[in-house]
């Protein structure tokens, strides 16, 4: 079917946010082969399923960092649980001040998260993976922006917790920025991001019954 | 190219062992995240490994955008409700987003670390 085609298609982009321009491509692809999402998406079945090694394969990176950790352990673990509980909770909060649906909330909570790992965890809360998705590419999108003011400002030059905080709060498109200021940027960004990840992971569905009646 | 399928057939007997701890120990975590976690003690306690897992994980990590592609073209197919709310998201994320850093750059300095 050319729908198989258009898949394969779409997916070939090297440019620096394909998911960016990419979408919307689909999107209008979509219309003009009058295709419809479910077939889309199931059409996707393998691209789909490669998430869950994706996300496991995490852990090399992961662990070629692991012995910079030590020296900072203490300070790294409690900025870690402050900074990941922050981020989620500061999404719900001001989502409830700005009047959200329930449902959208819960689509939002996990946006700091890498999206492998945002999926699942968002499936789990009852949100709508779709909007995660963006949710995550904005939030990293927008992390990305923001950090040079806030390392300006808070005056932090100290490249492992740039790393770090970028990792935590704008995961893998945090990351790769983080690897333009140096590699060991990059090294923490990608312990913010996969520790952020499990922390999440385990503190967001305790939570969100709590703060969501 | 052998190599890639052993990585990768790692990968997945990795999120298998995950999805079974987690059946098991009826945790609440994505069965991958767990195999993730499961790969990096392996990992840490065996470096040897790491070379048989890196070209596929490289191939996968670099590619991850790709993978996310299905699930984000349905904001396109988002039910009106929720559309009409999407600037007041985006200024949720962008509020979080920053107030999450500046929070965490607080902390840090706070933690008084010593530059180096």
């Amino acid at each position: 079917m050319i729908g198989l085609w258009v898949y394969r298609r779409s997916g070939r982009n090297t440019l620096l946010h394909p998911l960016l321009i990419g979408t919307p491509l689909i999107f209008i692809a979509m219309i003009t082969l009058q295709l419809d999402f479910e077939s889309y998406y199931e059409g996707n079945g393998l691209l789909r399923w490669l998430l869950g090694p994706a996300t496991v394969a995490l852990a090399i990176p992961l662990a070629q960092q692991m012995h910079q950790v030590p020296a900072l352990f203490k300070p790294l673990l409690v900025t870690l649980f402050l900074g990941g509980f922050f981020a989620a909770l500061s999404a719900l909060l001001l989502g409830k001040l700005v009047a959200l649906d329930q449902q959208v909330l819960l689509s939002l909570a996990a946006k700091s998260v890498t999206t492998p790992i945002a999926l699942g965890l968002t499936q789990k809360l009852g949100g709508l993976t779709s909007l995660i998705t963006v949710a995550v590419l904005l939030t990293g999108i927008i992390g990305v922006l923001l950090a040079p003011m806030v390392f300006r400002m808070s005056k932090i030059d100290d490249d492992r917790w740039q790393g770090f905080i970028l990792g935590v709060t704008a995961h893998a498109i945090g990351t790769a920025k983080a690897f333009e200021i140096s590699p060991r940027c990059g090294a923490f960004s990608t312990l913010g991001m996969g520790l952020n990840g499990i922390w999440t992971s385990v503190f967001l569905p305790l939570s969100v019954s709590f703060f969501l009646p | 190219m052998i190599k890639l399928a052993i990585g990768l057939l790692g990968l997945c007997i990795f999120q298998g062992l995950g999805e079974l701890v987690v059946r098991l120990l009826a945790i609440d975590l994505p069965g991958a995240l767990l195999g993730m976690i499961l790969l990096l003690i392996t990992l840490v306690v065996r470096p040897a490994l790491r070379d048989w897992l890196e070209g596929t994980s490289g191939h996968l990590i670099t590619n991850l955008s790709l993978l996310f592609m299905p699930a984000s073209v349905g904001v396109f197919f988002l039910n009106r409700d929720i559309l009409l709310q999407f600037p007041a998201i985006v200024v949720v994320l962008i509020g979080s987003t920053g107030l999450a850093m500046a929070f965490m750059a607080w902390v840090v300095l706070r933690s008084g670390v010593k530059r180096d």
